[in-house]
């Protein structure tokens, strides 16, 4: 709790407007949810790999894998266990209660492979927003319209870890006066853990308090106030806002035109259909994946950095 | 014109019988820095708080008397305009920090004032400019050191460009490495860039020297104020505690100059004592005594220590790494005997609280063993260690959360399963806070808490007491009797283990100190060896006397070497006792 999850790097991600970084990464996470082709599905996993390759969070990225690949699995097992419907039956199994006849279909590991792709998918989006969104330049783009409740969310951030080491002194210290807090039945149990509910609370209380004294001596709520905005734009900001929207708009056509779509029940369809459903996956990832070439571009060519 | 006047101010907090105030006249001067000092409930503070306009309107209570800022009553200027006129930094830079980064946090004052984004821009960026703050710009305020944070506390009010600055003990929760850089900018923010400061301060041997002028305060009141030096003779003369070493020594011989820093004090030093550049004189003496072969002597310990057969901590190649694999201890060894006050110095990180954890068994050695009151710490309870091993840890409120300091003092023995057999009367009365029995702790000042949380800890009887940090951010007066009671406490027989920065404090009461550097245990022995031959943890009397005479670390120390020196009794009066 002590950290939080972002860490200033550098990267080329996190110099980019945080307005721009929410439209792509939300342009990401809506695609992963848009579509159900495996194609699809692998081609907005693999792009949001390359993203967070780039942007250096590959040690964050493989603790959201480790939790989201489980649950991958989980989907993949459950899914044919629950949905039957499927015409390629691999395993004929037994009736079970509730459940009915266990048939194992081919078609439903795929879907709840699918499935599974699109959660990482999902999973690597937030990762990416965890590692390269400043949380207090979220915070400052909501305060202009929603400025106490932002102000509240920062106080309460600011608040977390004090009140963590609040919470793992006081233990220590009770620790050492005798308190065994593995012992006793679990009604002792909770009283013991009330002592430091009740030193953690008072300490928080204090701190509350002085912080709203030092609000005061900076002038706060005085009257109207102004929003302290930092961010630049640069020509980066266009690139990269222009490539989201246009990943975005070419994604609704081809959903519109029936690309991006696949057919799992009763029998799967085909993993190419057409050679147009490729074309319009390519168009989608090329535009998608404008920000990520421009990351390596930025870290590897002095010339274009000073352009963009 | 005054920058500040106050006239007769008297100031009662709400519910409360007694003034905080009483009867304040003082003015603040353009450009001058005026230091405040004073024991804890001396008022400083609620001062400082009347000065920045947070009294009456944040506190309410009852104010009776005028402040004028300009001429101009305070009471007549909106909150907007007073946080204009002086900004204030607390004690505790965690505890007023508002945002989650360095930049949004030194920009937060200035929304609240509206301004325009040009003019932001400009201030936020000339503050972290002048402050070196431009680096952590992006910066979580979690994530910074504690000097990092007061460095930020103060660029978030000095960006609002406040007439006066106020400092209400800006240091106390410092190392010492961060205090001098603080003291360092404010030196440089009065004397380069003319700000008028009002610093309230306990670390007196660090900042005496910046003053204009000094205010004694004690119980709601003005006891003197006037000319630095001045001050200091007339405190000497009413016994006050609030000096640091140097002006307390000169003013004690009643020496026609009091010296504010040791350059000083050498130079007035050299006109009545000879100097003896090769060697301080006892040092030799000293070591042969000892049969020690040097001032330093690397992971060795001292002789006439080890003859003792049975040793209350015994630390024997303690190697430890915490999980996210720093590694805080390597292969330390060390003996504490029944009886000895040692205190464990170095500087941040060095691995002292880790050290202390593993003493009192909350960390548990990596490889190698922890053995206290022959209870070896892998294998025994905590429960069972607490039965010998009492600890105070570095803030009081840690320990506290009954209704009563009876009941905090009868929980302590219920946990270990002990009758109260007049132990606590005793307790109460030893540490004067008996007339507190009923009073809530929490209800008590700073110093109060302190004693209850110490007196929760002692009613157990434990065989060695460790304390973390003890005198961080408390005055003088209760430093003094700190080290008092404590060295009271090993002279009873009472083992004692303190880890602190404070090179005064071990200077004067304890008997051992260890230096701890990267983990490692650099230097061990009785306090004059180490603390009189080191030169950056020497005390101030130590630089004083460095080259003119040795094993002088205390003012009594150093008025009895002026004592036995015949040439130097002559020119100065040398009959007052400290």
């Amino acid at each position: 709790m002590e950290r939080l999850s972002y860490e200033e790097k550098g990267v080329f991600l996190q110099t980019l407007h945080t307005g721009v970084v929410l439209v792509y990464l939300g342009v990401l996470c809506v695609l992963a949810l848009l579509f159900s082709h495996p194609l699809y599905l692998t081609g907005i996993f693999i792009l949001g790999a390359l993203a967070v390759i780039v942007s250096e969070a590959v040690e964050k990225w493989e603790m959201y894998l480790r939790m989201g690949i489980w649950m991958a699995l989980l989907i993949m097992i459950i899914n044919p266990l629950v949905f039957r419907t499927g015409k390629t039956v691999l395993w004929h199994g037994p009736t079970v209660p509730v459940l009915g006849k266990l048939d194992i279909c081919l078609e439903a590991i795929c879907y709840g492979a699918a499935m599974g792709i699109r959660l990482l998918a999902v999973l690597t989006v937030f990762c990416l927003y965890n590692a390269v969104v400043h949380p207090d330049k979220i915070l400052s783009l909501f305060a202009r319209y929603a400025y106490k409740s932002a102000l509240v969310v920062s106080l309460a951030t600011r608040m977390l870890p004090a009140v963590a080491r609040d919470l793992a002194n006081a233990r220590e210290v009770q620790q050492l006066r005798g308190v065994d807090y593995g012992s006793g039945s679990l009604r002792e149990r909770v009283r013991k853990h009330s002592w430091l509910l009740n030193i953690v609370l008072s300490s928080s209380l204090e701190r509350a308090l002085q912080v709203a004294e030092a609000m005061q001596a900076r002038a706060f709520g005085t009257g109207p106030r102004s929003c302290y905005r930092r961010e630049l734009r640069r020509p980066r900001d266009l690139l990269c806002f222009t490539a989201g929207i246009l990943a975005l708009l070419f994604s609704l056509l081809a959903k519109f035109k029936g690309y991006g779509d696949y057919t799992y029940y009763p029998q799967m369809g085909k993993l190419v259909e057409s050679s147009s459903s490729v074309i319009w996956l390519g168009i989608i990832l090329i535009s998608l994946s404008l920000p990520v070439v421009l990351s390596w571009g930025w870290k590897h060519c002095p010339y274009l950095r000073s352009k963009i | 014109m005054s920058l500040f006047k106050i006239q007769n101010l008297t100031y009662y907090y709400p519910d409360r019988e007694r003034p905080a105030l009483k009867n304040i006249n003082l003015h603040v001067e353009e450009g001058e820095l005026l230091l405040i000092v004073g024991g804890s409930g001396s008022g400083k503070s609620t001062l400082a708080r009347v000065l920045a306009g947070l009294i009456p309107d944040f506190y309410g209570g009852k104010i009776g008397g005028r402040v004028f800022f300009e001429g101009r009553e305070l009471s007549e200027d909106g909150r907007r305009a007073l946080s204009t006129q002086a900004g204030i930094v607390f004690q505790d830079p965690e505890k007023q920090l508002v945002m989650t980064a360095v930049e949004a946090e030194i920009a937060f004052g200035l929304e609240n004032l509206g301004l325009p984004q040009q003019e932001m821009f400009r201030r936020v960026a000339e503050v972290m400019s002048f402050l070196n703050l431009s680096p952590l710009k992006n910066e979580f305020t979690a994530n910074l050191s504690g000097g990092q944070k007061q460095k930020v506390a103060l660029a978030s009010v000095l960006v609002m460009q406040p007439r006066v600055l106020i400092l209400d003990e800006p240091t106390s929760q410092l190392d010492p490495a961060a205090a001098d850089e603080f003291f360092y900018l404010i030196e440089r923010l009065n004397k380069e860039m003319g700000y008028t400061v009002v610093l309230i301060e306990q670390r007196l041997e660090r900042c005496f020297h910046l003053a204009d002028r000094l205010v004694v305060m004690e119980r709601g009141e003005i006891l003197r104020e006037g000319p630095v030096g001045e001050v200091a003779r007339w405190e000497v003369e009413n016994a006050l505690p609030f000096l640091p070493p140097v002006a307390r020594f000169f003013a004690f011989l009643h020496a026609p100059f009091i010296p504010l820093t040791v350059k000083e004090g050498r130079r007035e030093l050299k006109k009545f004592l000879p100097v003896s550049p090769a060697r301080p004189p006892d040092a030799g003496r000293r070591a042969s005594e000892n049969n020690n072969p040097g001032p330093f002597p690397l992971l060795t310990m001292p002789k006439g220590q080890v003859k003792q057969e049975r040793a209350v901590v015994e630390i024997k190649n303690v190697w430890f790494t915490y999980p996210n694999g720093r590694e805080a201890l390597k292969g330390i060894n060390c003996r504490v005997e029944k009886g000895e006050f040692v205190v464990i110095m170095g500087e941040n990180a060095a691995g002292k609280t880790t050290l202390l954890k593993q003493i009192v068994g909350l960390l548990k050695p990596g490889r190698g063993s922890v053995v206290v009151m022959e209870k070896d710490t892998r294998t025994v309870s905590l429960a069972e260690l607490a039965r010998d091993v009492g600890y105070l840890a570095q803030n009081p409120d840690d320990h506290l959360f009954q209704d009563t300091v009876e009941k905090e003092l009868l929980f302590t023995l219920n946990n270990l399963s002990l009758a109260d057999d007049g132990v606590i009367d005793a307790v109460l009365d030893k540490l004067s806070i008996v007339q507190h029995r009923d009073a809530n702790p929490r209800d008590l000042s700073s110093g109060e808490r302190q004693r209850v949380a110490l007196a929760a800890v002692l009613v157990a009887r434990p065989q060695l007491l460790v304390l973390d940090e003890p005198t961080r951010g408390i005055d003088y007066r209760l430093k003094k009797e700190l080290g008092a009671f404590l060295k009271e406490l090993a002279e009873e027989g009472l083992t004692v283990m303190v880890v602190t920065h404070d090179v005064e404090f071990a200077a004067e009461y304890a008997g051992r100190v260890i230096m701890m550097f990267d983990g490692m245990l650099v230097c061990d022995g009785p306090k004059d060896r180490v603390l009189g031959t080191s030169m950056f943890y020497a005390p101030q009397m130590a630089r004083l006397f460095k080259d003119f005479a040795g094993g002088v670390l205390t003012v009594k120390e150093g008025l009895a070497k002026i004592r036995s020196n015949g040439d130097a009794k002559k020119c100065l009066s040398v009959n007052a006792d400290c």
